[in-house]
């Protein structure tokens, strides 16, 4: 019985109420970023002959509309005020929950054209989850397990992308995945400046790959960071990895990288309102250094 | 200057108050997340894309072949004077990946790249007509995953766009 009680009780830890108010807020306000800026394919889907529309299963089961430009204007826009309502923090229940929603038919509407994207699995699990809870202020000092639920599944959901990842490659690729290519002809098809000269060091590429799964099948092992420092730390190097990525095929995993950031102690930066009398240990700036 | 302390998340300020949830609340959440655990799960281990929220994450998950050559895409429209102007890069809503996912498709039924001229044509009033569209791939060569710099064109399809009724 004590490790049913032990397991359940990962799930449930508490977590102060001010540092989900603070996600909510970056999650919410980066949809309209989503959809203005950084993903604008998908409105464009609203142009497009609906004779190219491939429905998932998803949109078969549910019967959902084929995006004629009056459906995918109309969810836009409905959208984008829902999500602003659930950035204020008020009645966070229900615009939570319909900001979920029109996200997931957004979704369905972007990956209905012949090519799914794996960004943002993670970002749907927190729309998913943020709802459930309640009321979070930004001061409020107390914990709650509500909000420790919703952390630790956006948590897992983090980690199944990268394991998952894994899986898909030995699944798809095979154990000799490493051994082949794939590095060197994404270079090839989207390489930049900073990332082409990896194409003319034999071997390169090649050991990236090896590092690449490798990270990707000890994944899970990041549930184990606790500590506050330390998973900033992890946030930090998982940004890093992304950012590389970035520079090097100009891909990003936006939505994912802005559900990352559930996993930061945001509540801890608050300023203090009293003076600090006490000068800061030179070990408490490591991480922002590092 | 904000100083971040190295304490335990989970034994943080513990004087603050805990919401509590109910055990009903707590078995709720356990219920439905493994529910989607599950999904996620079997999506990956069986299914595809088409699976999407719950298909596998396969970015790049295919093993390429060293010494395969690396192929790359274009959807194109041309004009009267010969002029290749591309439309895999959003001109008509669509991405280069969009394109990929559906080339089988438009190769069989290559009336559908007919409807890209009409949406080109309404994205740009002011461009020069297209006579036909086509889809080309590029073919680079590799020899033990390195570039050996050449590589050969392809044209899989191109589609003659009918003159509209009435013209001459």
């Amino acid at each position: 019985m004590s490790w049913v009680n032990r397991f359940a009780g990962w799930f449930f830890v508490p977590v102060p109420l001010a540092r989900v108010a603070v996600f909510r807020l970056i999650a919410y306000l980066f949809i309209p970023v989503d959809v203005f800026v950084t993903t604008r394919w998908v409105a464009a889907h609203a142009g497009v002959p609906t004779e190219y529309y491939q429905p998932l299963l998803i949109g078969d089961w549910l019967s959902l509309p084929t995006p004629t430009t009056a459906v995918v204007d109309t969810v836009k826009w409905l959208l984008i005020g829902s999500a602003l309502l659930a950035a204020t923090g008020k009645a966070p229940r229900i615009w939570g929950t319909t900001t979920f929603l029109l996200y997931f038919e957004w979704m369905v509407i972007a990956m209905s054209y012949g090519k799914v994207d794996h960004d943002r699995y993670a970002f749907l699990v927190a729309l998913a989850v943020l709802p459930t809870i309640g009321v979070a202020r930004w001061r409020d000092k107390r914990r709650s397990e509500a909000a420790g639920f919703a952390v630790a599944v956006i948590f897992i959901a983090v980690m199944l992308t990268y394991f998952l990842a894994a899986w898909a490659k030995i699944r798809f690729g095979g154990w000799d995945w490493v051994n082949g290519s794939t590095l060197t002809r994404a270079v090839l098809r989207r390489g930049t400046d900073l990332s082409t000269w990896t194409l003319d060091v034999p071997g390169l590429l090649h050991v990236s790959q090896y590092l690449m799964l490798g990270f990707e099948l000890l994944s899970p092992l990041m549930l184990l960071v606790r500590r506050d420092r330390a998973r900033i730390a992890l946030v930090i190097f998982l940004l890093g990895f992304h950012l590389m990525v970035f520079a090097g095929v100009r891909i990003i995993f936006l939505p994912h990288v802005v559900a990352l950031l559930s996993l930061v102690p945001w509540e801890r930066f608050q300023l203090h309102r009293q003076p600090p009398e006490v000068i800061p240990r030179s070990d408490d700036l490591a991480p922002a250094a590092s | 200057m904000v100083a971040v302390t190295d304490r335990e998340t989970t034994e943080q300020d513990a004087a603050a108050e805990v919401v509590h949830l109910t055990a009903g609340e707590r078995l709720i959440r356990l219920v439905i997340a493994a529910a989607i655990l599950t999904l996620t799960l079997v999506g990956t281990v069986v299914s595809d894309d088409e699976a999407f929220p719950f298909g596998p994450p396969r970015m790049y998950a295919t093993r390429a072949d060293p010494d395969a050559p690396v192929s790359s895409t274009r959807v194109v429209g041309l004009t009267d004077d010969g002029v290749e102007v591309r439309l895999s890069g959003g001109e008509v809503g669509l991405r280069r990946a969009e394109f990929e996912g559906q080339v089988p498709r438009l190769v069989e039924n290559p009336e559908l790249l007919g409807l890209l001229a009409v949406t080109y044509a309404a994205n740009h009033p002011a461009a020069p007509p297209l006579e036909a569209v086509a889809i080309i791939v590029r073919r680079y060569e590799l020899d033990d995953g390195v570039r050996t710099g050449s590589y050969v064109y392809d044209v899989l399809v191109t589609y003659p766009i009918p003159d509209p009724e009435g013209s001459p």
